[in-house]
């Protein structure tokens, strides 16, 4: 075997073991060689594993982004309107839902649950699907005032009965974007993190 | 030979470049200074004795370019060899974590996101919103803007619109953010019964409160009171419950008062326009650090520097090193029993030898000044010089300063102080022009003697409730004022502070007060300032603020006057008070003009949107007063021999009421650069003639008692005066402050009914008991090198870059490129004091952790921006500078070559970006950072920070964990939200926009941030033309973006450094 062949010392007084055994354990060498670079060689390798991307938590309320935005057309800034002017979109206050839910399908089961929580003084824990690190710093204004629209990070979140997340979300991802000249975005460390 | 070539043959045969002369050590000081046993030390500017005297165990430290080193051995504690860090374990851990790591990164855990049930009207989650309200620590009051984000306020400036302080605040009121999140703080009210705190609800307490308020014999004891609201509140109180008041501070500005009364006839602080003196001479008086209101001090004291060729003059008479004293152009060390012959010396000078002034000619007078002749000779001063500083005063007269005041003047003679004081002015024809008698601080009304007689009458049983609020008497008197014996002869003791303190533990109940930052209140200022304290968050836990209480009770009493009844709160009750008292003001105002006055509402909402009212009493002149001769009768000479005691308050912890915020502990004291202890502190050859030694303690003995407490050696100190700071050796403050240093206030004096702080004779005795003082100054040394640099005035008239020498670089690239913003810095060493405001603005910023004193001993303390403090001259008469030093964000920066995983890069816009996710903890750029500004994290600093105070937390900033190198930035989070602004308002970037933390909060406008690359900014206007500008070590070609302007000393000397001429450095090297 090439291995044995090229070692010293401790491969040498394998020799006399049988074949099988020692090409079962150049294998596994290779394979934990191999998994061991896999994880230590970057996020890149490691087949999307680390980012959500796909993530799509179920919500405790049905939330239907189909129905809203593809079917009522509300627009993305109505219900997450602090996105032009913040660094956070933020998720709507109940009040807001209430706007149009105390008179629309105020039968439903779920709207009951949000009318209840809602009269209560209760909020909902929504899942959170987009999610970055405690260093990197997003803002949401930022991108907006530069004519970045949702979709372009959030996908067709028209189509999305369920919410998922759409891309990765990676730096690389991010900084593909920053790339492209068209954008003239800027490049430094401390645009996302400080 | 080309251009370059040229520089490299210059730059070899000028090897002296980097040894510059004009700070050779027989340049040093005029021979006259210099004692024939001092040898010179080896540089101009030295940071301590140890360097000053070559000790050979600082050259050894000096060698070593950090202080500690995790694997030095002589650095170990047993603590850490038994607890600490193994590498071994570390080395565990880290492969337990990479496993852990592998495994877990698949999906990360599920996180929630509550969102407001009603949509917030004022909040914008992601935004911060700022909110006026006042802060107002018993002496000083300052007008602020409160920075909240999403309902909990995050950072403490001062408002900009307020006349006093602009945007400037202390560092005590940066500091006071994190009372509000101590976590020490009172839960809810408490019952103290034998010593223990047992919990109780607010309606038992109130009930069992009024029955004792209803027997009679009340109380009141509060600190000084400057809210109109509150002041109106307790005489309601007090009428209704036939009750007394008294008005205690530790620091009380009783004997300005006295002197004014005695002097003029009025009882008041007056307020001082330091902006207006071209000269200025104070007695003892720390203006710029903790008298009276001394970050509007500071800012009319910058104010009159700014353009070096009319820059005032400040003469100190020091006999502490007090941060005036280390500003002042010339500085002369006294004794507390000289006080009064300076003032008297000088008027004697004017008086009486040049025949100046309207009081010339009454022989009263010159009978009352006879006995001050020879004042220099007291003093040790020249003649020449004395009558110099009178020349010049009568020469400035109208225009001129003298100010007195503070503990360290609480001299038996304390009194006759102010009337000399008093007494130049009027002389000096400043009364009315520089003092401003008729509009002060009409706020300052506490009083020591009072509470002297209260404490008599609690003796006598005649108290039987005393009601205390925002004072600590059981820690801020000395136990021979006998309060502590008093309390037991008193019914109740009501207790209205945030946690059981020292004098909670001898209450009957302490029912916790709101934090001024969840309660309305109001300040006057100084008079005709009116100020709304504004609540930024609701109170955390079951407190109610003392004020509703005192209004609870009276309702329950049924007794109090018509405002206590038609009030339900006490918003309702400073609402009232505003339109009674401060609106029908405006308002008459109003009507004599053509403009009618708009409503109260719309007042109260405009009030609190610019966080002032100004009714502009201080525009007004106020004629010049009378004064009374008849008060020089008692103002006698007075000698004294033996060591005096000075007992002074510091910049960072005042009276000791904030001492359990580890910010203000771990700040190091401006002048000594000791953090997390007090100290005797003594000149060197007092410290030798007694054989006393630095790190250990000294047995002080005063009045037959003895306290043994740590030594430190204070250049420039009086050979006969011994300082310690008060505001430590709390007991029952909290975690941080309690058993740190000694309490000072002990030592007090009480004689004839008055406290005698100052000018005690004490004696020193050397032990032999080993003590570490934690002293930041460390081993970063100037080397030589021109690291501050300064002029005399003389010499700037000159030349205006008068001993900036500059240094001809080059490159061998062509340097970064930048297109967009280029960002600089600049900070003006001529107004800079030194106050270290900046640095814990930085620390509440940045989310900077806190180390203690362990890891300040081995130099790992961690603030991004520290301020250097330099002696110059020989230990007698060493004479300061002081130097913020931040990163410089080099073009050319030597940290960013060195870093092997590229966490330290260079922005577009001229920053050195630190990506803390990306470091892992070479530390190769701090060894390469020529300034020593980066700042490693040895420990999880940030990770066990107590609840609440996470609170605190900047979410702009990242928190870093352990292993991680951090350093300034800045303040790039800032440039990000102001450009993100601009671009919602699609306009570009303009100067102004950004003001980084440090810039903001300066008082003295030292620091000037903005953009190089806009031509009409000021910072690219200085970096252009200023000749005083110049950067850290220019010859090594770092090209810092941080721009120095060389401080000018107004000492009416020829030269900074007389004997050189600097004629080397202007040229090989140099351009």
């Amino acid at each position: 075997m090439h291995l044995r062949q090229n070692s010293t010392g401790r491969w040498r007084s394998l020799q006399g073991r049988s074949d099988v055994v020692s090409r079962v354990r150049a294998w596994m060498m290779i394979v934990g060689i191999c998994t061991t670079t896999l994880f230590l060689s970057g996020c890149k390798w490691q087949f999307g594993w680390g980012y959500n991307q796909g993530y799509a938590p179920e919500q405790p309320l049905p939330f239907n982004h189909e129905l809203h935005v593809g079917l009522h057309k509300i627009q993305c800034l109505y219900c997450h309107n602090q996105a032009e002017r913040s660094p956070n979109a933020s998720i709507p206050a109940l009040s807001t839902c209430m706007n149009c839910h105390l008179l629309v399908k105020a039968e439903s089961p779920f709207i009951q649950k949000l009318r209840e929580a809602s009269d209560k003084g209760e909020s909902i824990p929504w899942v959170k699907v987009h999610m970055l690190p405690d260093h990197v710093k997003f803002s949401h204004s930022a991108h907006l005032a530069k004519g970045v629209n949702c979709e372009v990070c959030h996908g067709q979140v028209e189509k999305m009965i369920v919410l998922k997340q759409d891309s990765d979300l990676s730096m690389g991802w991010c900084i593909n974007c920053h790339r492209e000249p068209k954008y003239n975005a800027p490049l430094n460390c401390s645009t996302c993190h400080h | 030979m080309s251009e370059i070539n040229k520089d490299i043959v210059q730059k070899q045969t000028q090897p002296e470049a980097l040894q510059p002369e004009a700070l050779q050590p027989e340049a040093l000081q005029p021979e006259a200074l210099q004692p024939e046993a001092l040898q010179p030390a080896q540089f101009g500017y030295w940071k301590s004795l140890a360097q000053w005297n070559q000790d050979s165990e600082f050259q050894k430290a000096a060698a070593q370019e950090f202080q500690s080193s995790p694997l030095r051995e002589e650095e170990l504690t047993e603590e850490d060899r038994d607890g600490g860090w193994a590498r071994r374990e570390f080395l565990k851990l880290m492969g337990a974590s990479l496993a852990m790591a592998s495994t877990a990164c698949i999906r990360r855990p599920v996180q929630k996101i509550v969102p407001y049930n009603k949509a917030v009207e004022e909040i914008t989650f992601g935004l911060p919103n700022y909110y006026t309200s006042s802060y107002f620590d018993g002496a000083e009051s300052l007008g602020l803007l409160v920075k909240t984000r999403e309902g909990r306020p995050i950072k403490i400036d001062g408002n900009p619109k307020h006349p006093l302080n602009g945007g400037a605040s202390s560092t005590r009121a940066q500091g006071s953010i994190l009372s509000l999140y101590d976590p020490e703080r009172l839960h809810g009210p408490r019952k103290i019964s034998s010593g223990t705190a047992v919990e109780t609800t607010w309606a038992e307490a109130d009930a069992s409160i009024v029955a004792q308020l209803q027997k009679g014999g009340v109380v009141v004891l509060t600190g000084a009171l400057n809210s109109p609201a509150t002041t109106a509140l307790v005489k309601e109180f007090t009428q209704g419950f036939k009750a007394k008041h008294v008005q205690y501070e530790a620091l009380s500005s009783e004997e300005i008062r006295e002197g004014q009364k005695a002097s003029y006839g009025d009882e008041a602080v007056p307020f001082y326009h330091f902006e207006k003196a071209k000269i200025i001479v104070s007695v003892d008086a720390d203006f710029l650090g903790t008298w009276l209101a001394p970050t509007a001090f500071t800012r009319q004291f910058a104010a009159g520097r700014k353009d070096p060729a009319t820059m005032n003059k400040l003469v100190s008479f020091d006999s502490n090193y007090s941060l005036t004293g280390a500003n002042a152009d010339i500085r002369v060390k006294i004794k507390p029993s000289q006080q009064v012959d300076v003032v008297m010396g000088l008027a004697h000078e004017i008086v009486v030898k040049k025949g100046a002034s309207k009081f010339a000619a009454q022989s009263s007078v010159k009978s009352a000044l006879a006995a001050f002749a020879e004042t220099p000779t007291k003093l040790g001063i020249s003649h020449e010089l004395f009558s110099r500083l009178a020349e010049d005063l009568w020469k400035h007269k109208g225009q001129s300063l003298i100010v007195a005041g503070g503990l360290v003047t609480q001299t038996e003679a304390a009194k006759d102080l102010q009337v000399a004081v008093n007494f130049l002015n009027s002389v000096l024809e400043n009364d009315g022009a520089t003092v401003d008698g008729r509009s002060g601080f009409s706020g300052l009304k506490a009083s020591t003697k009072a509470i002297f007689e209260l404490i008599e009458e609690m003796k006598k049983g005649s108290v039987k409730t005393l009601v205390i609020h925002g004072v600590n008497p059981n820690y801020t008197l000395p136990s021979a004022a006998g309060f502590r014996e008093a309390v037991k002869n008193v019914g109740m003791i009501i207790s209205s502070s945030d946690r059981v303190d020292e004098t909670g533990t001898v209450s009957s109940y302490v029912l916790p007060d709101n934090h001024p930052m969840e309660s309305w209140g109001d300040a006057e200022i100084i008079d005709g300032v009116y100020t709304i304290q504004q609540p930024t968050i609701r109170p955390m836990y079951d407190t109610r603020s003392f004020q509703l209480s005192l209004m609870t009770w009276a309702k329950i009493a049924k007794v109090g006057g018509k405002r206590i009844s038609s009030s339900d709160s006490y918003y309702d009750y400073v609402q009232a008070i505003w339109k009674d008292e401060i609106y029908s003001q405006v308002a008459k105002a109003a009507a004599k003009g053509t403009n009618k006055a708009a409503g109260f509402e719309s007042f109260w909402d405009q009030a609190l949107q610019t966080g002032v009212v100004d009714l502009g009493k201080q525009t007004k002149s106020s004629p010049a007063r009378t004064f009374k001769l008849d008060a020089l009768n008692s103002v006698k000479a007075k000698s004294a021999s033996g060591l005096e005691l000075v007992l002074y308050p510091t910049v960072n912890l005042g009276d000791g009421r904030f001492a359990n915020i580890s910010w203000l502990q771990e700040l190091p004291d401006p002048v000594s650069k000791i953090c997390w202890d007090n100290f005797a502190a003594v000149s060197l050859a007092t410290a030798e003639k007694l054989q006393l030694k630095e790190k250990t303690l000294v047995e002080l003995v005063i009045g037959g008692r003895s306290v043994k407490i740590p030594l430190y050696i204070q250049p420039g100190l009086h050979n006969d005066v011994v300082t310690v700071a008060i505001g430590y050796g709390r007991t029952a403050a909290g975690k941080i402050a309690n058993n740190v240093g000694v309490n000072a206030f002990d030592f007090a004096k009480i004689e004839k009914g008055a406290l005698i702080a100052s000018g005690l004779i004490v004696e020193l005795k050397p032990t032999q008991e080993a003590y570490k003082l934690a002293c930041v100054a460390g081993n970063a040394t100037m080397e030589g090198r021109k690291i501050v640099a300064e002029a005399t005035l003389t010499e700037y008239l000159k030349e205006k870059g008068a001993n900036n020498h500059r240094h001809k670089t080059f490159s061998i690239w062509s340097g970064h490129q930048y297109n967009g913003n280029k960002w600089g810095m600049a900070v003006d060493l001529n107004s800079c004091t030194g106050c270290s405001a900046c640095m814990i603005a930085c620390q509440a910023e940045n989310n900077i952790p806190v180390v203690g004193k362990k890891y300040v001993l081995q130099g790992r303390e961690m603030h991004w921006m520290r301020v250097d403090r330099y002696y110059v001259g020989n230990p007698e008469n060493a004479e300061a500078v002081f130097q913020p030093v931040m990163c410089q964000q080099c073009d050319n920066a030597p940290c960013e070559t060195v870093c092997p995983v590229l966490a330290t890069v260079h922005s577009s816009e001229g920053l050195n970006d630190m990506t803390y996710n990306r470091c892992v903890g070479t530390r190769y750029c701090s060894n390469n950072c020529p300034y020593k500004v980066r700042r490693f994290n040895w420990f999880n600093f940030t990770g066990p920070v107590e609840k609440p105070l996470n609170l605190q937390y900047n979410p702009d900033v990242t928190v870093r964990p352990r292993g991680v190198m951090e350093k300034c930035t800045f303040c790039v989070h800032r440039i990000k939200a102001a450009r993100n602004q601009s671009r919602l308002e699609n306009r570009e970037l303009k100067e102004g926009d950004i003001q980084t933390a440090c810039e903001q909060v300066c008082p003295a406008k030292a620091i000037i941030f903005g953009d190089l690359n806009d031509p009409e900014s000021r910072v690219a206007k200085i970096f252009k033309e200023e000749p005083r500008a110049y950067g850290l070590l220019e010859e090594f070609n770092a090209a810092p973006a941080v721009r120095y302007l060389t401080k000018i000393r107004n000492n009416d000397q020829e030269k900074r450094f007389p004997g050189t001429e600097g004629a080397s450095h202007n040229k090989g090297g140099h351009a």
